[in-house]
């Protein structure tokens, strides 16, 4: 097992409250007890050894926002839903009750984030942890603050263990 | 009764009598009562005066907060925790206290565009004299801006104070709303960014009419010169003036001393930041290439210092780091303060004899000197550089280590990663050290460029290590290498090229206009602005830089040597790329939309906003991109812009100015305009889809660059050239088709020639419209209707019938 969650230095703070630092087979059970969960893509996704996991992230069933440049990645992964959708904009839409979603079926009650700069997922989550209910999960390499839950700073072999014991326990 | 005009009189039967008018009481006010300047309903407006306009914009462009701090701490109630849109101990929520803060960026910005056009006109008119007339090159429509917002029609700098005085009220104004116990609600809090952004652009109007008119600066030149660029150009062995800042009026005396005693080869003249882009204006009207050089823009600096190149630094306002003085004392270079707003707590030696400066400037027995006189600025900089640069030379004055002491401090790193916590770019610095130690320096090298030159990283190492040194020794070679070539700033766009090209942005035969501004704080690095630059102008959109971005576009070079400026002209028309000059001549983006109004469609401007910012939001096809926006004043120019229904994108990092403003596409009601024929309500497609907003990479960007270029406006061959490049931009970086390319589709004549049949195709099968296929034709489908003749306006008071 991974430890997911070692690392968790801060250095600068949004205000009284912070990420809470989370293991991959909590994240899993976490993902799986929701029901429209939404895995938002950033650009840093296309390292191909992050590609392939969230990949089979998105095989599990669980639909892709692609931020950024992302959606190049999952262009050829037929059983993949993923569909393009800017960052900042998706943070106005996850707000609105009255959203239809990606698929047309109504909003998510789970975000979970992977492959985004640090300082742009943690601006984008800070709308969403003020503004909205929505529960969100970091797993990035970083540790994400302003996610509900979020792995720690990690290096590149952990995040890869940490990402697949999760998509393990999915 | 004759009418007393400003001026100087002499009275004859006096001898030696000379009477000066400064200014008339009423007289502006006089003179836009007159036949000659058609005033529309709001000249010189308040706080409220637009605020209709500003609600109409932001019921359907809906304010996106992201805090960067959930607290408030104005008040001695407080802090207060505002998280999940708490109320505070005054009763202002979460929302309120965002767009507090966002307008508080705003107005800081304006007010650094605004004092520095203020310091300017003081300059100015101090030596040219207030009846020293505008002179901006072929325009009848001087100060677009200026007219637009007040009414007011300057003819000479002096008349710009009237125009500098109402923005400085408005300042007051919108400052004392950030008091705590004022304003509560988020959207008049937006309504007042939006006024700021509006007055930041007459500041910087100001500005750069006053710099063009008095400092022979091009004046609206297609063809002007060119400027060195970059740390390579630099020729380290001579004495070097570094200028850093934005503020020209001193180191014009450093320039022209230099000529004066023709050190022209002696010496090298160099500066980072705007200061170093209007250096290389400054008398380069007609075409002259400039002479001095731009090394970069903010990220450049504490790199170029502690190369130890300069030998002496002279500073004055915006964008000068806090640690120039404190830096450039342990490597023994001068730094000379010729501006009140920074003094870095030296002696003012202002009316000191030039020797007794030079002198302790050399010595060290001072670290630098405030000189507010720039006659002796300009002696001082320069002799102390020729007197410093031999005893810097002979002690090696270099915080770059040595190869010993280089291998000792990448050994001594513990991989604790503190320093990538801290960095705002999150730079893998840790791998790079771990490369170093088993002698690959590809990593750091790798960093020399996305290095925003910040050093936080260095206050958090635990070995003290100066990492940022440590990138800058192992990038040398990379260093050398930059030598780019920037367009000498042109200044506005003339009369004649807006009356050429006008039908073509409105008809959207030409694309559209991509107005790259801002600061250096990219995502990747300084080529990102090269890449969106070169496609776009692939694509014959039209690009027009300013500042900090005109220069990073300007340090690469194509496969046959060239950069971009050399590959693509400069004139205001399709395919061409132009530099219109400094931060503050951002203002000549903004009046260009203004000037095609005005010119092209003859809508009246003086004091008429409102209905010129319908025009443009409805009729231009404009966006701006902010990719590198790091400062308050970026936040104001975006404001701007956005008050005239421009939109403007910043990268990633500028989520952290706390608030976007983007529209739903899917809630169709907010996405109608009215006929101005009939007063019909007409539904139009979802664009421009945000009025700011920030992008995740580069890739991204492009074509969200030109989906937000389609206006209302287009004419089928406008949409169908705009349609084609979104398609394709969004197939070549996104991989897809997008998903919303049939909402802009209004008939068959709209869709890409090449690929007619197969949209049809994907419109009837995944979209179930209806198609004539022996025709060609769409025979249902399209939410809205082409008609050539459509006059979409968001003001129903503009339409036939409506009282105006």
């Amino acid at each position: 097992m991974v430890d997911a969650t070692k690392n968790t230095v801060i250095t600068t703070t949004w205000g009284t409250t912070n990420a809470r630092p989370v293991q991959p087979a909590v994240v899993a059970k976490v993902i799986k007890k929701a029901k429209r969960p939404l895995l938002i893509t950033g650009g840093d996704v296309l390292d191909e050894d992050i590609l392939k996991r969230a990949v089979e992230i998105g095989k599990k069933g669980i639909q892709i926002a692609a931020t950024g440049n992302s959606m190049t990645g999952f262009v050829d992964e037929e059983s993949v839903f993923a569909k393009y959708i800017n960052a900042h904009s998706l943070a106005l839409y996850l707000s609105d009750s009255g959203w239809k979603g990606l698929d047309g079926h109504g909003n998510y009650d789970l975000i979970v984030a992977l492959g985004h700069k640090k300082y742009y997922i943690n601006q984008v989550l800070s709308g969403v942890r003020n503004f909205t209910k929505l529960k969100s999960i970091s797993i990035e390499r970083n540790y994400i603050q302003n996610a509900t839950m979020s792995f720690g700073k990690l290096n590149k072999e952990t995040h890869l263990k940490a990402l697949d014991e999760l998509i393990d326990n999915l | 009764m004759s009418q007393i005009k400003t001026g100087k009189f002499s009275i004859d039967e006096l001898e030696n009598v000379q009477i000066t008018i400064g200014s008339v009481v009423g007289a502006l006010e006089q003179e836009m009562d007159s036949e000659e300047l058609d005033i529309g309903p709001s000249p010189c407006p308040g706080i409220k005066d637009l605020r209709n306009w500003d609600f109409n914009l932001l019921s359907r462009y809906e304010p996106v907060y992201t805090p960067v701090c959930d607290q408030c701490c104005y008040c001695t109630f407080g802090k207060c925790d505002l998280s999940k849109n708490k109320e505070g101990a005054c009763g202002i929520d979460m929302s309120s206290h965002q767009a507090r803060e966002f307008l508080l960026r705003v107005i800081t910005g304006a007010a650094a565009h605004s004092a520095h056009g203020r310091h300017l006109l003081h300059y100015l008119i101090e030596k040219y004299g207030p009846d020293h007339p505008i002179d901006v090159g072929a325009s009848n429509l001087k100060t677009p801006i200026i007219q637009l917002v007040t009414g007011m029609k300057p003819e000479t700098i002096g008349d710009l104070q009237k125009a500098l005085e109402y923005v400085e009220e408005q300042l007051t104004q919108l400052l004392a709303t950030i008091q705590v116990g004022q304003e509560g609600a988020a959207l008049d809090f937006e309504s007042k960014a939006l006024h700021g952004g509006m007055i930041d652009h007459v500041g910087m109007e100001v500005s750069d009419v006053a710099q063009i008119s008095c400092l022979g600066m091009p004046k609206a030149e297609e063809n002007t010169g060119y400027a060195e660029l970059g740390m390579g150009c630099i020729d380290s062995e001579k004495p070097m003036v570094l200028t850093i800042g934005h503020n020209v009026s001193a180191v014009t005396h450093i320039m022209d001393y230099i000529g004066d005693h023709g050190l022209e080869d002696e010496v090298e003249l160099g500066g980072l930041c705007c200061t170093s882009i209007d250096m290389s204006r400054y008398k380069s009207e007609g075409a002259h290439d400039s002479k001095s050089k731009v090394i970069g823009p903010i990220a450049k600096e504490l790199k170029f210092i502690r190369s130890g190149v300069p030998d002496v630094i002279v500073v004055d306002e915006q964008c000068v780091r806090a640690d120039v003085l404190r830096e450039a004392k342990e490597l023994h270079m001068p730094v000379i303060a010729t501006n009140e707003k920074i003094m870095y707590g030296l002696r003012d030696r202002s009316d000191d004899d030039v020797e007794d400066i030079v002198s302790d400037l050399v010595s060290g027995k001072e670290p630098g000197a405030l000189l507010l006189d720039f006659d002796k600025v300009g002696e001082v900089a320069t002799r102390v550089a020729m007197e410093v640069a031999p005893i810097r030379s002979e002690n090696n004055m270099t915080a770059l280590p040595s190869d010993d002491e280089f291998n000792e401090l990448i050994n001594s790193c513990v991989h604790c990663q503190l320093c990538e916590n801290t960095c705002p770019t999150n730079l893998p610095i840790s791998d790079a050290f771990r490369l170093a130690e088993e002698g690959d320096m590809s990593g750091l090298v790798d960093l020399h460029d996305p290095c925003v030159g910040c050093g936080k990283c260095e206050t958090v190492c635990p070995k003290d290590i100066p990492i940022l040194n440590t990138i800058e020794k192992s990038s040398q070679q990379a260093i050398r290498e930059e030598k780019g070539k920037i367009r000498v700033g042109r200044g506005q766009i003339s009369d004649p090229e807006i009356r050429e090209e006008g039908v073509n942005l409105v008809l959207g035969t030409t694309p559209g206009i991509v107005a790259m501004v801002g600061c250096s704080n990219y995502a990747e690095g300084t080529q990102d602005i090269y890449k969106i630059a070169d496609e776009m102008l692939q694509r014959n959109y039209i690009v027009v830089v300013s500042g900090c971005a005109a220069m990073d576009l300007g340090m690469y070079k194509n496969k046959d040597g060239e950069t971009l400026y050399e590959k693509y002209p400069g004139k205001f028309t399709k395919g061409n790329l132009l530099n219109v000059g400094s931060c503050v001549s951002n203002s000549h983006i903004a009046s260009t939309a203004i000037k095609v109004a005005a010119i092209f469609a003859q809508r009246k401007i003086s004091g008429n906003y409102e209905e010129v910012a319908d025009y443009i939001m409805n009729r231009i096809g404009a966006t701006g991109l902010a990719w590198g926006a790091y400062s308050q004043k970026a936040s104001a120019i975006a404001s701007g812009c956005n008050r005239l229904g421009i939109p403007v994108i910043v990268g990633p990092h500028g989520s952290k100015y706390r608030r976007a403003l983007i529209g739903r596409p899917y809630a169709e009601d907010k996405w109608n305009v009215y006929d101005a024929r009939n007063g019909d309500v007409i539904p139009i497609a979802s664009v421009p889809e945000f009025l700011l907003t920030t992008a995740g990479t580069v890739e991204e960007v492009m074509p969200m660059i030109a989906k937000n270029c389609i206006r209302p406006s287009d004419n089928n061959m406008g949409r169908m050239i705009k349609l084609t490049h979104y398609i394709e931009l969004s197939k070549k970086y996104l991989g897809v088709l997008p998903e919303d390319w049939h909402n802009f589709v209004r008939s068959e004549q709209d869709l890409p020639l090449a690929k007619r049949d197969e949209l049809l195709n994907i419109l009837e099968k995944e979209h179930g419209w209806e198609i004539d296929w022996d025709k060609k034709k769409i025979i249902s489908g399209p939410s809205m209707k082409f008609d050539v003749s459509v006059q979409p306006t968001n003001l129903e008071r503009l339409c036939k019938g409506q009282e105006v």
